[in-house]
């Protein structure tokens, strides 16, 4: 069955000074129901991207349509407040002088009409009972929540959520994070979700697009980004990542294609155990983590490695690695 | 070897000027063609006057160049030296004792430094001049009768204005040295600088644009100045522009006088927001945190306190004094039924301006955000420039096209209803309210854009993604949150209109009539303790405002 199409972006620039776009996406499709992560670093032209669908910035150059519905194109731009998104910002611009009721109400044709729509979405969000608590009442987790709800409570086309968890500390976030990613399935509402992190990108998102320089450089579920990277900025954001030359290379005897760019995963190297392609390595020192030891080692007398393995090592190592780890990149695309 | 292939860049600008035209098309929206009709309405007098410096002058002009010209330039360029000089010292002064040291009762000293404000220069003119004269306070203080000190020339002028006005610099400087980098000044002194080196070495580098700043709006207040200099009988550009209007009955002249005075004017911003440039002043290390002071000794303590006590004394207690005893001697004349009725005419006409004003700020805060032509955006400096402008450019440059559009009015009606029109907007309220709500934009915006920075911009725009239009937005989220700023953008203009001279002068119909000009009245025909009286009225409907708006931003 064919997936439905809900937002369509095609040619799509946008500049702030001259001649320097900081967005240019020649195609991006997302689809109906799916949530789909937008992830790059600072400057990479994410929220530049999220503020041009949510129509809180006009492009240069471009289209953006949605089932048909022109958002934006070289000749129009429809409003924010007629394309049916939902927002949920950093700092969650919660109203400060309206309730937690009146901050879910807000974008409700009749709030009189509205309260037991809003009383299951406080249930939803686990709010039960701060109905009539102010946004500086509420913890920074509650007040995410209350974002939530409330970008949820227009029922929107298309929920916009931009770095929800970067204000808040690792164990929250964890929490806020499965929760957030239990309530999409539920409503099983399009999402957008902006962030840096890889890690949470693979935690909530069906697909995930990766954005670089204000260049869109690879769409994809999670198994294509992984297994097949179209470049080593993209191997690199799941883990760390080591390039192998080909002097190295010819140490594990390994023989090289020409034009091509070898790199290994970190925890793809095999550690005293038969390999396809090894070498022997000196052990230089190992240091106690917690978790793991983390390993100096250094093979003909010149590549040093830094690996992690669960047992202690001791003086000469077998080091080695299969093909099928091997990520191999054109020069170019490298 | 390149070739000139005029086709293909005869393309590319075609294909650059169709692209600019499409974007134009596709974003410019109503608040675009609000923001436009706005801006000019409220440029209307700048370009006027800008448009009559290339007319030329009227016939009068040789002679004033080859007479009195000279003289003008002279005083404004003393005055304004003069000005500059004291203010500065004043108020910098005042300004780094108050946010450095330990000061008993500094809270208040901090606000009583702002007070000088509140009593307009021409009546603190009219008080210096009689404590200084003969059987003034001054004379009688040291038991000689036939004592008196001149002050009506130009160094008195430049004191006058100066203990008037030098709250600017003090108000803009202590802004800096209230936040001012504690770090370093530790680190000059850990490079073995003493207190007063590091202040000058550190310090006073440090907060130059915000001292500028400050003079900046001194010298845009000496040149607007004309009941004191009047008053004193120094000539100047802006008395020049009265005198041509008034005396000469030469409009051209004096239109052509505000010309230059407009281009000082202009000149004196570029070269305020060039020295501003893109230096950066602020020491970004740490976060907003106030500069710790200084515990001092008893006597030491005795001088600071003596050295901020003088300012506030000269710029506000000791003309206060002199003010309330004439009032006392002559209340009993001056308080009559038509003296009530100026006051409330005065009131009225302030109050409603402030209304005015405020509604049109907001207009021009609002508009040119809500607009997408990314060339309209920041338009609203331009609208606010009245504040830079003397009142008396203003009101002339108001004048003139209210008087064409008049002329225009009263043909049209002659030609369709064969009905003889008298002038429907010189000489009446709309036009004296227009010129303030020109003059005063700036007071009005600055605190309303000051309160909308506070403000999330994300707050707006995720009430337009609930759905919601511009404006249900400004008033469910905008209007809430910015209540206290609009109520300090309406005391502001109110007590500024109070205050203003010559443009209301200049514009005010000849059956209505303000407290200011009513003190002007009564200076000019000699009556100075009569003039008390209005002036007090000026200053406690000044003061009182000021003083509740303080209590509420501090709740």
């Amino acid at each position: 069955m064919a997936l439905e199409i809900l937002l369509n972006i095609k040619d799509l620039q946008k500049s702030y000074t001259k001649g320097s776009p900081v967005l240019k996406i020649d195609e991006l499709s997302i689809e109906k129901g799916k949530t789909t992560a937008v992830v790059g670093e600072s400057g990479s032209g994410k929220t530049t991207l999220m503020r041009l669908i949510a129509g809180l910035e006009s492009p240069d150059k471009g289209s953006i349509i949605s089932q048909g519905k022109i958002y934006t194109n070289e000749k129009y731009l429809l409003p924010p407040n007629k394309r049916h998104i939902g927002m949920v910002f950093q700092d969650h611009a919660l109203f400060p002088h309206l309730t937690v009721f009146k901050n879910l109400a807000y974008g409700l044709p009749d709030q009189n009409n509205s309260k037991e729509a809003i009383r299951e979405l406080l249930n939803l969000v686990a709010l039960d009972g701060l109905e009539n608590r102010y946004p500086h009442e509420l913890s920074g987790g509650q007040q995410q929540r209350v974002a939530l709800a409330r970008a949820l409570a227009q029922k929107p086309k298309i929920l916009i959520l931009d770095e929800p968890f970067s204000n808040l500390d690792v164990s929250l976030k964890i929490q806020l994070r499965d929760e957030i990613f239990t309530i999409l399935k539920k409503t099983n509402i399009t999402t957008l979700f902006i962030t840096h992190d890889m890690n949470d990108a693979k935690y909530i998102a069906d697909e995930i697009v990766v954005l670089k320089d204000g260049q869109m450089i690879q769409k994809g579920g999670i198994n294509v980004l992984y297994n097949k990277p179209s470049n080593l900025y993209i191997a690199s954001l799941f883990s760390e990542i080591i390039v192998l030359n080909l002097s190295i290379l010819e140490c594990f005897n390994f023989t090289t294609q020409k034009q091509k760019v070898y790199a290994i995963r970190n925890q793809d190297f095999v550690l005293n155990s038969d390999a396809e392609y090894q070498t022997e390595g000196t052990l230089l020192n190992s240091k106690y983590q917690g978790t793991h030891y983390l390993n100096t080692i250094k093979i003909s007398n010149q590549y040093t490695f830094k690996l992690s393995t669960q047992q202690i090592l001791k003086g000469t190592v077998k080091i080695g690695f299969f093909e099928s780890d091997l990520l191999v990149f054109d020069h170019q695309q490298a | 070897m390149i070739l000139w292939d005029g086709n293909n860049i005869l393309i590319q600008i075609h294909s650059l000027i169709s692209f600019l035209i499409n974007n134009i098309r596709r974003d410019i929206n109503r608040w675009s063609i609000y923001t436009i009709v706005l801006i000019f309405l409220l440029a209307i007098p700048i370009i006027t006057i800008g448009f009559k410096l290339f007319l030329g002058p009227g016939e009068s002009w040789n002679h004033l160049v080859e007479n009195v010209l000279l003289e003008y330039s002279f005083h404004t360029v003393i005055l304004s030296i003069g000005c500059i000089i004291l203010t500065a010292a004043l108020g910098v002064s005042s300004a780094w004792i108050v946010s450095r040291y330990e000061i008993p009762i500094s809270g208040s000293l901090e606000w009583m430094l702002i007070l000088p404000l509140a009593i307009p220069s021409y009546i603190t003119a009219y008080a210096y001049a009689g404590i200084f004269d003969y059987g003034g306070v001054l004379s009688q203080v040291l038991g000689l009768k036939n004592f008196k000190i001149d002050i009506m020339n130009i160094y008195g002028l430049i004191f006058v204005l100066s203990v008037s006005l030098f709250p600017y610099v003090y108000l803009s400087t202590r802004a800096v040295f209230l936040y001012q980098s504690n770090r370093l000044i530790e680190a000059s002194k850990l490079l073995g600088a003493s207190e007063i080196k590091t202040f000058f070495r550190v310090v006073l580098p440090m907060a130059r644009p915000a001292i500028i700043g400050g003079l900046f709006l001194v010298i845009m207040e000496v040149l607007n100045d004309y009941g004191a200099a009047k008053y004193f009988g120094i000539s100047t550009f802006t008395t020049g522009i009265f005198r041509s209007w008034f005396s000469l009955a030469e409009p051209s002249t004096a239109i052509y006088l505000s010309s230059l005075l407009l281009l000082i004017v202009f000149t004196l911003m570029f070269l305020e927001r060039k020295q501003r440039g893109n230096k950066s002043f602020s020491d970004n290390l740490e976060e907003k945190v106030r500069l710790p002071k200084i515990h001092v000794s008893k006597p030491r303590l005795v001088v600071l306190s003596c050295l901020i006590l003088i300012p506030i004394s000269l710029g506000f207690i000791i003309p206060l004094i002199q003010l309330l005893i004439w009032g006392f001697l002559t209340y009993s004349n001056v308080f009559t039924a038509s003296f009530f009725s100026i006051a409330m005419e005065s009131v009225g006409i302030a109050m409603m301006t402030g209304f005015i004003t405020l509604f049109c700020a907001l207009l021009i805060l609002y508009f040119p955000q809500w607009n997408r032509l990314i060339l309209l955006k920041k338009s609203s400096k331009i609208a606010i420039i009245g504040y830079a402008i003397p009142g008396a450019i203003i009101a002339i440059g108001v004048m003139i096209p209210s008087l064409a559009l008049d002329k225009w009015l009263i043909k049209i009606a002659n030609e369709l209803f064969n009905n003889h029109l008298g002038l429907l907007l010189n000489g009446t309220i709309i036009i004296l309210i227009y010129a303030y709500v020109i003059r005063f934009m700036a007071v009005a915006f600055n605190p309303l854009e000051a309160g909308q920075l506070k403000i999330s911009k994300q707050l707006s725009e995720s009430s337009q993604l609930s759905g919601k239009g511009r404006i249900r937005t400004f008033l469910k989220v905008d209007y809430p949150l910015l209540k206290t700023s609009m109520l300090s953008a309406f005391i502001l203009v109110f007590v500024d209109i109070m205050k203003e001279l010559p443009l209301t002068l200049i514009l005010k119909p000849y059956n209505v009539n303000t407290l200011a000009v009513k003190a002007y009245e009564y200076a000019s025909d000699e009556l100075i303790l009569e003039s008390s009286i209005p002036s007090l009225c000026i200053i406690f409907s000044g003061m009182i405002p000021i003083i509740l708006l303080n209590k509420l931003i501090l709740k």
